[in-house]
C-alpha cells in the first residue's frame, strides 16, 4: 500500500510543482480556464434541462424518450471512456519516461499495476466525469429526484469508470504482448481499426433514424416498444441506466441487481487486469523496448514527386514542409486520429444522404437551403475539430527538437507560414468535400453551393490561422503523447474561439441569405435598403475572415519569437 | 569571433549569469568550465539563440546577435548536450534538411553529406530512422549536422557525453582540424582532461560569474598551482572539496 501511495505522491507532487513553477499569467489562465469550464457546464445543463423539460411534457412516450436519451448518454460516455483509457493506459504502462526507473526498482508488480491503474483512471476519466455531471443534474432537477438518486448515481459511476479503465488496460496489455516486435505502430493501427469498427457498431446501437421517424413503424405500439427495448442488455452503460432509472421515473426496477452487476463486473475486471498484468506485463514491456524496425519501406518516387511539387517554394520552406510531411506520415501516433476523422466524415456525409427532407411540411426548396446553411456551420465545426487534432499541435510536434529550428538562421515567419499552408491545404480538402457532397446530396441551389464552398474556404483560412496561433501560444514541446496535446487549456481555448468565429461568420451571412431566399420565394426583387444591408453584412463577414486570417498569424509569430527553450 | 559584454540572464529571482564578459578569438578552441548549475548551458543557449539575455550584448563574427540573429546564426554550428532530433527522419534526410535550413542544399552538399557520414562512422546507418540510433550515434549525427553548412564557429555543450573512447578521440581530432583551418570552437565541458588536452584558452564560471580566464599556464599562475594539472587548478579556483564530502557521505 505504501508503494502505491508513494507512486501516486510522485505524480501529485509533479503536478503541484508544475502549477507552482515560473510562468507569467498563470492566474489569468486559471481564471479563463475555470470560466470556460463553468460556461460549458452551464450550457450543457441548460440544453439538457430544456430537452428533458420538453420530454417530460409529452404523454406516454416522454419518459421513454428521456430514458432512451439517458441510454445514449451513458453509451457515449462509455465509448469516450474506453477510447480515453486505451490511449492513457498505453502511455502510463508502456511509454512513460519513469517506467525504466520503476521497472528497475524492487516493486511488487501488483503495486505498480494498482498505482498506474489509479493514474490511468484519473487522467482518462476526470473530463468525462466533470462534463457528465450537469447532464445528471438536469435529469435530477427535471424529474424531481430525491437524494437517493444522487447517492445511487455516485454508486453507479465508480464501477462504471472501473469497468472502462480495466477494459482499456487489459486491451493494451494484450495488444502489446501479442504484437511486441512491431511495437506501438501495430498496436495503434489495430486500436484504430477496433475504434472505427466500434464507432459504427455504436451508431447502429443507437439507431437514431428510427427514433425520430415514427412513420417507419407500422403501429404506435411498435414505436413505443422499440423505445422500451434497451440499447443492449449486455453492456455496462445499460446496467448503469437500469440502476438509476427507478429514482428518476419511479419504475420498480431491480436497481440493486444492476448495481451489484456493475460492482461485481468492475471489481472482477480490476482483478482480471491484475492477473493479466502479473503474467504478461514484464514480458510485454521488455519486448516493447526492443529496437525498432529500422528498415522502413519508403517510397523514393513519392519523395521525388513531393520535392518536385514543392520546387516553386524557397529552399527553407521546402525542407521544412518536406520534413513535416515525412514526420507526420511516419508517426503512427497520428494514425488512430486519422482513422477516426475518416469515420466521422463518412458518418457525416451518410447522415445527409438519408435526411428525409421531403417529409417536412415546409417547402423543400426553403428547407434544403436552410439546412445547407446549417450544414456550413456544422462542416466548419468538423474542420475545427480536425484542426484541433492536427493544426493546433503542429508547433508542439516539433517537440524537444525545436532547438534545431530556433538555432538555425531560418526566420520563424518561414516556419510558421510553412506550417500554415500545409495545414490549410490538409483542412481545405475535407472541408470542400464535406460541403459540396452534402449540398449536392440535398439538392441545394447552385447559389447556396457556391456560397457554402466560398465561405468554408474563407473559414478554413481563419480556422488554420487560429490553430497555428494558439499552438504557438501554448506549445507543449515536452508532451509524451501526441493525442494529449489537443486536450489541454490551449486546445480548449482554440475550440471555443473557433466556434465563436464560425458562429459569427454564419450569423453575419444568415440575414443576407434569408433576404435573398425570401425575395426568390415571393418572386419580389430585393429593395435598395435590402441590397445595402446584404452588402454591409457580407463586407463585415469578409472583414472578419480576413482579420481572423492575418491577426492570429502575427500574434503567433510574436509568441514564437519570445519562446525560450 | 565571439564578444560577450556584460551578459546577464535571470530566471525569475534566480540569476543564472551575472554580467559576464568574454572575448573568443578566431582559430582558438575555447573551453568553458564550471560546476553544475554555474551558468554554462545558459550562456551556450544564449550564444545559440535559444534564450534571450536579460541584459548585455553578444556579437558573433561581427554581427550583433540581438539585431541580426540570422546573420549571426548562419556562421554557427550548434551542438547541444542532449541530441533531440527528428526521430522519424533518416540520418541522410536529417543532414539534407539541415543543409536546406542553411540554404546550401545545392552547394555540393551531397558530397559533404557522404564525407561527414563516413567521418562520423554513420555511413552504414545513413538510411535508417534516427529513432533506432544509440545516444552516441545521435551525438555524432548532431556533430555532422553542425558541420554540414561549413560554419566558422562551433558552439558545443558537453561534447563528450555519451561518446565511446573512439568517438571522443574523433571529436578532439575534428575540433583540432577545424581550428587549424581557421574555425573557432566554444565548448563547455565537465571533462577536465579534455579541456586540458584540446583547449587553447579556458574560462571558469561559478555562480554565474567568470572567476578566471586564460591559457592553462595562465590559470596555473593565477591559482598558484605550479606544475599541477587542470583538476587541481579547477578545484583550487572554485574552492570545492567535493572528494572529501563524497567519502563522508558513504558513512551514513
Amino acid at each position: 500500500m505504501h508503494t502505491i501511495v508513494a507512486l501516486l505522491t510522485a505524480k501529485v507532487l509533479s503536478y503541484k510543482n508544475s502549477l507552482q513553477g515560473p510562468g507569467r499569467g498563470r492566474g489569468v489562465r486559471s481564471i479563463i480556464f475555470c470560466t470556460m469550464g463553468l460556461l460549458f457546464w452551464l450550457g450543457t445543463y441548460f440544453i439538457f434541462y430544456k430537452v428533458l423539460s420538453y420530454f417530460s411534457g409529452i404523454a406516454v412516450i416522454g419518459t421513454l424518450l428521456a430514458s432512451r436519451l439517458l441510454s445514449m448518454v451513458f453509451l457515449t460516455f462509455f465509448s469516450l471512456l474506453l477510447f480515453s483509457n486505451v490511449l492513457t493506459a498505453l502511455s502510463t504502462y508502456f511509454v512513460s519516461d519513469d517506467l525504466p526507473l520503476l521497472n528497475a526498482l524492487p516493486l511488487p508488480r501488483r503495486h505498480l499495476y494498482a498505482g498506474r491503474f489509479i493514474e490511468t483512471i484519473v487522467n482518462s476519466s476526470w473530463t468525462v466525469l466533470f462534463f457528465s455531471f450537469p447532464v445528471f443534474l438536469a435529469y435530477g432537477t427535471v424529474y424531481g429526484a430525491s437524494s437517493a438518486y444522487y447517492l445511487t448515481l455516485a454508486g453507479v459511476i465508480v464501477p462504471f469508470l472501473l469497468i472502462a479503465a480495466a477494459s482499456g488496460v487489459i486491451l493494451i496489455l494484450l495488444l502489446v504482448h501479442i504484437f511486441p516486435a512491431r511495437r506501438l505502430k501495430d498496436i495503434l493501427v489495430i486500436t484504430s481499426i477496433v475504434l472505427v469498427v466500434g464507432i459504427f457498431i455504436f451508431i447502429r446501437f443507437l439507431q437514431p433514424e428510427r427514433l425520430v421517424d415514427p412513420e417507419s413503424f407500422y403501429l404506435v405500439m411498435d414505436y413505443i416498444s422499440n423505445l422500451k427495448t434497451p440499447t443492449s442488455p449486455l453492456i455496462p452503460s445499460q446496467w448503469a441506466v437500469n440502476a438509476i432509472e427507478p429514482f428518476l421515473f419511479g419504475d420498480t426496477g431491480d436497481w440493486w441487481f444492476f448495481m451489484l452487476v456493475l460492482w461485481s463486473t468492475g471489481l472482477a475486471f480490476f482483478v482480471i487486469g491484475e492477473w493479466v498484468f502479473e503474467r504478461i506485463y514484464y514480458d510485454a514491456w521488455s519486448k516493447a523496448q526492443e529496437a525498432k524496425t529500422a528498415r522502413l519501406t519508403r517510397s523514393g518516387v513519392a519523395n521525388r514527386v513531393l520535392e518536385l511539387m514543392l520546387k516553386p517554394l524557397s529552399e527553407r520552406s521546402r525542407v521544412i514542409i518536406l520534413k513535416d510531411l515525412k514526420v507526420f506520415l511516419r508517426d503512427t501516433n497520428q494514425w488512430p486520429q486519422l482513422f477516426l476523422i475518416c469515420a466521422l466524415v463518412t458518418i457525416y456525409i451518410y447522415n445527409f444522404s438519408v435526411l428525409p427532407l421531403e417529409k417536412s411540411p415546409l417547402p423543400t426548396f426553403y428547407l434544403q437551403n436552410v439546412i445547407s446553411f446549417v450544414n456550413l456551420a456544422l462542416a466548419a465545426f468538423v474542420i475545427a475539430a480536425v484542426a484541433v487534432r492536427f493544426t493546433f499541435p503542429s508547433i508542439s510536434l516539433e517537440g524537444q527538437s525545436f532547438w534545431i529550428l530556433k538555432s538555425s538562421p531560418v526566420e520563424l515567419r518561414t516556419v510558421l507560414w510553412s506550417k500554415f499552408w500545409v495545414n490549410f491545404l490538409f483542412l481545405l480538402l475535407p472541408a470542400e468535400l464535406l460541403i459540396i457532397t452534402t449540398n449536392v446530396l440535398m439538392n441545394a441551389t447552385h447559389f447556396m453551393i457556391v456560397l457554402s464552398a466560398i465561405s468554408i474556404a474563407g473559414m478554413t483560412f481563419g480556422i488554420t490561422s487560429l490553430g497555428i496561433c494558439l499552438g504557438a501560444w501554448f506549445p507543449r514541446l515536452k508532451s509524451e503523447n501526441v493525442s494529449q496535446i489537443a486536450t489541454g487549456f490551449g486546445g480548449m481555448l482554440y475550440m471555443i474561439l473557433a466556434v465563436c468565429f464560425i458562429g459569427l461568420v454564419v450569423t453575419l451571412e444568415a440575414r443576407p441569405v434569408y433576404l435573398f431566399f425570401i425575395s426568390r420565394m415571393r418572386g419580389v426583387p430585393l429593395t435598395g435598403g435590402e441590397i445595402t444591408e446584404i452588402a454591409a453584412l457580407f463586407t463585415a463577414a469578409v472583414l472578419l475572415l480576413v482579420l481572423t486570417f492575418i491577426l492570429p498569424m502575427r500574434l503567433g509569430l510574436r509568441k514564437l519569437s519570445e519562446l525560450e527553450i | 569571433m565571439i564578444a560577450i559584454e556584460n551578459l546577464s540572464k535571470r530566471f525569475g529571482k534566480v540569476i543564472a549569469i551575472d554580467a559576464i564578459n568574454l572575448d573568443v578569438q578566431s582559430g582558438e578552441i575555447f573551453g568553458f568550465l564550471g560546476p553544475n548549475g554555474a551558468g554554462k548551458t545558459t550562456t551556450i543557449k544564449i550564444l545559440a539563440g535559444l534564450l534571450k539575455p536579460t541584459s548585455g550584448k553578444v556579437t558573433i563574427d561581427g554581427w550583433d546577435l540581438a539585431e541580426h540573429p540570422n546573420r549571426a546564426k548562419a556562421v554557427v554550428g550548434f551542438i547541444p548536450d542532449r541530441p533531440f532530433l527528428y526521430e522519424k527522419l533518416t540520418a541522410r534526410e536529417f543532414l539534407k534538411f539541415i543543409a536546406g535550413l542553411y540554404n546550401c542544399s545545392s552547394n555540393g552538399v551531397a558530397q559533404r553529406t557522404d564525407y561527414l557520414l563516413r567521418l562520423f562512422d554513420l555511413s552504414d546507418w545513413q538510411n535508417e530512422l534516427i529513432e533506432s540510433f544509440s545516444h552516441g550515434m545521435k551525438q555524432r549525427l548532431v556533430m555532422a549536422s553542425a558541420l554540414i553548412h561549413q560554419p566558422k564557429l562551433i558552439i558545443v555543450d558537453e561534447p563528450m557525453v555519451g561518446l565511446d573512447p573512439r568517438g571522443a578521440r574523433l571529436v578532439k581530432e575534428v575540433f583540432r582540424g577545424f581550428c587549424a583551418r581557421g574555425g573557432t570552437v566554444f565548448m563547455s565541458t565537465h571533462t577536465l582532461e579534455v579541456a586540458e588536452e584540446v583547449c587553447d584558452r579556458i574560462a571558469i564560471i561559478q555562480e554565474g560569474k567568470i572567476i578566471a580566464v586564460g591559457s592553462i599556464a595562465e590559470l596555473r599562475e593565477m591559482s598558484g598551482s605550479e606544475g599541477r594539472n587542470l583538476d587541481a587548478i579547477f578545484f583550487k579556483l572554485i574552492g570545492g572539496d567535493e572528494g572529501k564530502e563524497a567519502i563522508e557521505a558513504f558513512r551514513f
